[in-house]
C-alpha cells in the first residue's frame, strides 16, 4: 500500500473515525513508514491544541441578559403541533403501503402478459393482378379487375370476403408473369377481421376514384 | 431525551411557559459558545443563540420526543447560523480577523488570550460546512452519525468534510504555531 493512498485516511484515523478494517491496514503501514507516522503525530497534535484551547473558551450569558431573553421567549406562544391526517400515519405504514402498490403493479403487468392472447399479427397477402398499361395514373377500368368494386370500402365483413380472398390468392400465384404492372395488397387482421385493400401500379401510384 | 426533559416539554406545551427556562438552561453555554465559534463575534453569537431559543420555543410542538433535545437545539442553531450568521461572519468579522492575523509575525510570542484567539482563528480557514462539521465532531464531541443528523446530511458527507477540515487545521496550526507541531513529533 502506497503513502498517497494511506494519507487520505490519516485525518479520519487521527480522530478515531476510520472504519476498523481500514484502520488496521493503516496501522500496518504506519509500522514501517516514518513519514506517515510523523504526519499522523502532527495532525493529532494540531487537533489536540485546538481542542484544548476551545475547552478553555466557554462563553456564558450575563445573568441579566439571560433573564431578559427568557422573558422575551416566554412572551411568545408556542405554535401548536401541526395536525394533519397524513402526518398521523406512521412512516412504516407509508412504506408498507407503497411496497404493496408496487408489488400489485408488477403482478398486474406479469399476469396481463401471461393471460392475454398473443398480439394479432397482420397477415399480409400480396395478390398479383392482371397487367395494366404502364401509365402514370391508372384508369378506373384498368384497376378494377383486381377485385370487386364492393371491396374498395375498407371495412368489409369477413364472411363476405372469404371466397373472394381465395380467388385473389389463387390469381396471385402466377410465377410466369414477369411484367407485373399492378399490385394489390390485402392486410387482414386475424383478431378483428378487418381487411384493407390497396392497389398500386408499378410506380406505386394510387388511383383516385372519379365520379 | 430523558424523562425530566420530556416532562418539561409537556409542561411548556401545556401552557406553563416558565418550564422552558429549566429546559434550556443546561444548554445556554453550549449554544452561545458554539455560535461564537461559528461566527467569531460575541454579539452575533448572542443574536444566533437568541433566535435559536425563540425558534425552539415556537416549534416545540413539532419536536419529536424520540430524538435528543440537545441535538434538536444544535440543529436549529445550525439553521439559524446559516440563515443569519454565515454571510455576515464571512463578509465582516472573519475577514477582518484574518487580515489582522496575516500581518503579524508568526514567530512572535503571544499571550494566553492571543493564542486562544489565534487558534480559534484557524477555523476561519475552513469553509462554512467544514467549520460546522469540525466544531460538532471535534470540539463538541458529537459522533459522526449525530453530526450528520444535526446538519441533515449523510455520514459520508460528514467524513469527507471532516477529513478536509482536519488537514486544513493541521496546515494552519503548522503555519501559525510551528512550536505546537514540533511538540507532536
Amino acid at each position: 500500500m502506497n503513502c498517497s493512498r494511506v494519507r487520505r485516511w490519516i485525518p479520519l484515523y487521527a480522530g478515531a473515525d476510520l472504519p476498523i478494517r481500514k484502520a488496521r491496514r493503516l496501522e500496518k503501514h504506519l509500522g514501517r513508514c516514518i513519514d506517515c507516522g510523523t504526519e499522523l503525530k502532527e495532525l493529532k497534535a494540531a487537533l489536540a491544541s485546538v481542542r484544548a484551547i476551545a475547552d478553555q473558551g466557554i462563553l456564558d450569558w450575563p445573568e441579566a441578559e439571560w433573564k431578559g431573553l427568557m422573558a422575551r421567549v416566554k412572551s411568545e406562544k408556542p405554535r401548536p403541533r401541526p395536525v394533519s391526517p397524513l402526518s398521523a400515519i406512521p412512516r412504516k405504514a407509508w412504506a408498507y403501503g407503497l411496497a404493496i402498490i408496487l408489488v400489485l403493479g408488477v403482478a398486474t403487468l406479469i399476469l396481463r402478459r401471461l393471460l392475454s392472447p398473443p398480439a394479432a399479427s397482420l397477415l399480409s397477402e400480396i395478390v398479383t393482378a392482371t397487367p395494366a398499361q404502364p401509365s402514370r395514373s391508372l384508369k378506373t377500368v384498368e384497376a378494377l379487375p383486381v377485385s370487386d368494386p364492393r371491396d374498395v370500402p375498407f371495412r368489409v365483413r369477413r364472411s363476405r370476403l372469404e371466397p373472394l380472398d381465395r380467388a385473389m390468392l389463387a390469381a396471385g400465384s402466377a410465377p410466369e408473369k414477369t411484367t407485373q404492372n399492378l399490385m394489390s395488397m390485402i392486410l387482414v387482421s386475424q383478431e378483428t377481421g378487418l381487411k384493407v385493400h390497396w392497389t398500386f401500379n408499378r410506380n406505386f401510384e394510387w388511383k383516385e376514384k372519379k365520379p | 431525551m430523558d424523562e425530566k426533559e420530556t416532562h418539561l416539554v409537556e409542561l411548556v406545551l401545556g401552557g406553563q411557559t416558565e418550564a422552558f427556562e429549566p429546559l434550556v438552561t443546561p444548554y445556554r453555554r453550549l449554544l452561545l459558545t458554539l455560535a461564537y465559534r461559528l461566527c467569531r463575534n460575541v454579539e452575533e453569537a448572542k443574536e444566533i443563540t437568541q433566535e435559536t431559543l425563540l425558534r425552539s420555543f415556537r416549534y416545540l410542538g413539532s419536536f419529536d420526543r424520540k430524538r435528543s433535545f440537545k441535538n434538536w437545539l444544535l440543529q436549529i442553531e445550525m439553521n439559524v447560523w446559516r440563515s443569519l450568521g454565515a454571510r455576515a461572519a464571512d463578509e465582516g468579522t472573519l475577514r477582518e480577523l484574518a487580515a489582522r492575523n496575516s500581518t503579524e509575525d508568526p514567530g512572535e510570542r503571544f499571550s494566553g488570550k492571543e493564542i486562544h484567539e489565534k487558534l480559534l482563528a484557524c477555523l476561519d480557514g475552513l469553509s462554512p460546512r467544514e467549520r460546522e462539521v469540525f466544531l460538532l465532531r471535534d470540539i463538541e464531541g458529537r459522533s459522526i452519525k449525530e453530526t450528520a443528523g444535526v446538519l441533515r446530511t449523510s455520514e459520508i458527507s460528514v467524513r469527507v468534510h471532516l477529513s478536509r477540515a482536519r488537514v486544513k487545521i493541521r496546515e494552519l496550526v503548522g503555519e501559525r504555531f510551528p512550536g505546537l507541531m514540533e511538540g507532536g513529533r
